[in-house]
């Protein structure tokens, strides 16, 4: 249905909404170009409105008007007065002037014959009688209530009343409990034991009460669509029938067995996790410590190396040279070497920007021959974990970036990074790029010293 | 309307109609009696054009599938489809009788005809593929899908393909033909899942009272000699002149329940009963007299209903239909909502009869709010005042046109002379419901 040429906006149901009372306050308010539409809007009113009429007469709804036939598919109701009701149905009933309650079900109330005959009851009282009035209907009804009404007191004293059809549900009662129970009617044995039999077996050939109200209903699972009334428990029945499959069964099984046999098999990828991770923490934990002592043998390095030039530190035997020294603590090497180095600048020729060219023999000789500044060395905490997370660094990738690693000191005094200072490797493995002062070529925010702004 | 009615007339007793009548056939077609029916009439005499003769010799028994044309009780040919056939004399291999569907109308008018009222020269021999193979039971071709898909839209909108074949394999064939149900004998229209017991009839006598259903007449006055129901074995709650509604709870009153719903199937194409009775409470509708309380129609509902249904079947027999009696039991389906406080909407799919007689009463409550409401009002406050489910209401005013977007806004367009040109064609109210006659408590478990 195309009503409007834009899609209107979704309609808040707690949204109060104008209600026009007439059509004329839509041309009030609507410009002049909007009357050819409010006429179709009329005109589609209408129209519907005629539709609407001749649904009503014919008394079905249609969504197109034109198929006339399909009116008459809604037939005039079909009925005929049985002619025998007023026979039947006695005048009994005076309406009392408070409004009726109900009793109890009749199968509580007791007295009332619930039973009625069948055809073949009929036809085998017919035959039973042959003309006589041997036996009356109503006390074979009768009888035959009876039998069906301790008969399954009987499955229920033995404990074997079935919750769902299905099975055959056996007979339990015999002759002599049933003659015994009905004693009070006086009746011929012979007739009562014909009776007996005669229900004995139709009630075997049924296979079920033959009395409605005590058969069981038919099982939850049961998807016969001729088998009715399930019972369904409230609380925990899911609406659909797909839903209900899902019972007590052995396919419930397997799948339980299923997901059982998947969590413990994750239950086991789970633990072999966390051994994997003990051992990774405790392959860092080795790292951190051999690299506490490799901090230790540095600095002691660096104090052996110092001492040559201040005598009063005790010499140590160096073994140095192993590749683990880049993870000497870089930053606080950093730190200290410009300022070293400003009082270095000085001298160096200033033949290009990148001082690869100045001679670092000289350079770093003369900035290791300097006194060390207490401050780095004293601050210097032994047991502040250093460098926990790097990892050793790929020099060829270092030097694609641009970045050098810090110097070795100990290693080399041919190493041309120090006056090369675009990037650098700080403390924890970041990346620091330090700013530069480029007409002094100092590093701004160093110390004040060197800083000229 | 007996007269017009040859179908009725023979499914009153299968086992009479064997031995029908030939005569009373033209009679009962009325003034026209179409010349295809009076040929076949007199079965193997002479017949003066031989290729029809042979034509048809050739075509019968006509096979489950077959399309023809069948004389409907308005004695005219209406299309049809043949649907199942059996056999009525063992010993003539032709002498079958045939469930036809015809194809224009709704299932509730399949019945079984005789040979006679088919026009054979109209027999289109091309069968639906697969139909006649019952072996193959639920097994469709997807061209029959499709066909049932297109044939049967309405109601169905909610069952997915699977369940509406299922739905139509088990109910393809109505097995009770009429019923007795006190002063009336009525035809049913659907499938009911009788016990098996009841499988060899097609009438069954009710007791107007207690419901249970016999196969024999006799055996109905029998019962009525001993059956001390005069009403419903429920509460009253509602009384007005002679309409009493009666409230019967399905766990308390099993048989009662469950004797009502096998009745109400038959005319109910969408019940389903499945699930045992304990559930619900029967609203019971009777016009009561002197012969005792008797059932017009009902609604059931569930105790407790997690979407809000507050009404899961409706029937109104078919002697008391289009009286308002449906109406009225739509109407009191709300007053139970409204003094529950909560709001309800029927239990879906509706059927077609079910969905006409909502739509009227959602009209005409609407309609009648909007017609004296002053100011602004929002779809929530409407669903407040009349109980009524908030998309319900947005549906109804939205098919009516009454909802128009302007000026960015949506607004209800209340026009007195387009509000009562609706209401006019939503039909009369029927019976009103006298809310301070109900005397009524919401269930409550007990225990």
């Amino acid at each position: 249905m195309s009503r409007l040429s834009f899609r209107p906006r979704p309609l808040d149901i707690h949204k109060k909404l104008p209600i026009v009372k007439s059509v004329k306050d839509f041309e009030d308010d609507d410009t002049p170009t909007t009357s050819a539409t409010r006429s179709s809007q009329l005109s589609r009113l209408s129209s519907s409105i005629d539709f609407d009429n001749h649904a009503s007469t014919g008394n079905e709804v249609n969504p197109v008007p034109s198929s006339k036939k399909v009116a008459s598919e809604i037939p005039t109701p079909e009925y005929v007065v049985v002619d025998t009701y007023e026979r039947d149905y006695s005048r009994t009933f005076s309406q009392p002037t408070s409004y009726l309650r109900g009793r109890g079900a009749r199968a509580e109330l007791g007295e009332f014959i619930e039973y009625d005959l069948d055809n073949e009851d009929e036809d085998w009282l017919e035959e039973f009688n042959q003309e006589k009035k041997i036996l009356s209907s109503e006390r074979f009804e009768s009888l035959l209530f009876r039998f069906e009404v301790l008969d399954h007191k009987a499955r229920e004293r033995a404990g074997v009343l079935t919750t769902a059809l299905g099975s055959p549900i056996p007979v339990l009662l015999q002759l002599d409990a049933a003659s015994e129970a009905v004693q009070a009617q006086s009746i011929k044995y012979s007739i009562f034991h014909s009776v007996y039999s005669y229900w004995k077996e139709k009630r075997e050939r049924w296979q079920k009460p033959i009395l409605r109200r005590l058969q069981p209903p038919p099982p939850v699972n049961d998807t016969n669509p001729y088998n009715v009334f399930r019972p369904r428990e409230k609380a925990h029945r899911l609406h659909t029938r797909r839903m209900q499959r899902r019972e007590n069964n052995v396919q419930s099984f397997e799948k339980l067995r299923q997901v059982r046999r998947n969590l413990e098999q994750a239950k086991i990828i789970m633990e072999a996790l966390i051994k994997r991770e003990e051992r990774k923490r405790e392959a860092m934990e080795t790292e951190v410590s051999l690299q506490r002592l490799q901090m230790k043998y540095k600095n002691e390095m660096e104090l052996v190396d110092d001492s040559l030039a201040l005598p009063g530190f005790p010499p140590v035997s160096s073994k140095f040279g192993s590749t683990e020294e880049e993870f000497v603590d870089s930053d606080e090497i950093a730190n200290f070497r410009p300022r070293s180095r400003s009082s270095a600048t000085q001298s160096l020729p200033y033949s290009n920007s990148n001082f690869v060219s100045a001679p670092p023999g000289s350079f770093k000789q003369e900035s290791r021959r300097r006194p060390v500044p207490n401050t780095w060395l004293h601050k210097m905490d032994p047991l502040e974990p250093i460098l926990l997370f790097t990892k050793p660094l790929v020099p060829e990738k270092l030097a694609a970036a641009g970045i050098v690693p810090p110097a070795n000191l100990s290693k080399s005094f041919t190493t041309p990074t120090v006056n090369k200072f675009r990037g650098r490797i700080g403390r924890g493995g970041r990346i620091i790029f330090d700013r530069w002062n480029p007409l002094l070529h100092s590093p701004i925010d160093f110390g004040s010293s060197s800083y000229v702004p | 309307m007996g007269s017009i009615d040859p179908p009725r007339a023979e499914q009153n007793g299968t086992a009479s109609a064997v031995v029908a009548d030939p005569d009373q056939k033209p009679a009962a077609g009325g003034a026209m009696p179409p010349p295809a029916a009076v040929k076949h009439s007199n079965g193997t005499a002479a017949e003066p054009d031989a290729p029809t003769k042979r034509r048809r010799m050739s075509v019968l028994p006509l096979e489950v599938g077959t399309r023809v044309m069948c004389r409907w009780r308005d004695g005219k040919y209406h299309p049809v489809k043949v649907i199942e056939r059996r056999k009525l004399n063992p010993g003539d291999p032709n002498d079958y009788e045939y469930y036809v569907h015809y194809t224009e109308f709704n299932r509730r008018l399949d019945e079984w005809v005789k040979l006679e009222q088919l026009d054979l020269d109209s027999v289109e021999t091309v069968v639906d593929e697969k139909v006649e193979d019952k072996v193959t039971g639920l097994k469709m071709t997807r061209h029959q899908k499709r066909k049932i898909d297109e044939t049967h839209v309405e109601g169905h909108e909610e069952l997915d393909a699977a369940s509406l074949r299922e739905h139509e394999e088990f109910t393809k064939v109505k097995n009770i033909a009429t019923i007795e149900l006190g002063r009336y004998e009525i035809e049913t229209w659907y499938f009911s899942p009788f016990p098996p017991e009841y499988n060899d009839c097609s009438k069954l006598y009710f007791c107007e009272f207690c419901l249970n259903f016999m196969k024999r007449k006799e055996q109905l006055q029998r019962h009525m000699k001993k059956c001390d129901l005069k009403h419903p074995p429920g509460d009253e709650i509602y009384r007005s002149g002679t309409l009493s509604m009666f409230e019967v709870d399905g766990k308390k009153n099993k048989v009662y329940g469950q004797n009502l719903c096998y009745l109400a199937k038959l005319f109910l194409d969408h019940k389903t009963l499945y699930y045992d009775v304990d559930l619900f409470l029967f609203y019971v509708l009777c016009e009561c007299d002197d012969r005792g309380c008797h059932m017009v129609g009902y609604f059931s509902k569930e105790k407790h209903s997690e979407e809000s249904y507050n009404l899961a079947c409706i029937l109104t027999l078919p002697p008391y239909q289009r009286k308002g009696y449906g109406k009225f039991l739509i109407a009191f389906s709300y007053e139970l909502s409204k003094k529950e406080g909560k709001v309800g909407t029927p239990e879906r799919p509706l059927s077609d009869l079910g969905l006409l007689s909502y739509k009227g009463y959602w009209t005409r409550v609407l309609l009648d709010i909007l017609k004296k409401h002053k100011g602004n009002i929002s779809i929530k406050e409407l669903s407040d005042m009349t109980a009524i489910k908030a998309d319900d209401i947005l549906n109804t005013l939205q098919s009516l046109d009454l909802i128009q977007y302007r000026k960015g806004q949506h607004v209800i367009c209340a026009d007195p002379k387009v509000l009562d040109r609706h209401l006019k064609a939503a039909g009369r109210g029927g019976l009103e419901v006298d809310v301070s006659k109900l005397i009524w408590t919401p269930y409550r478990e007990q225990g």
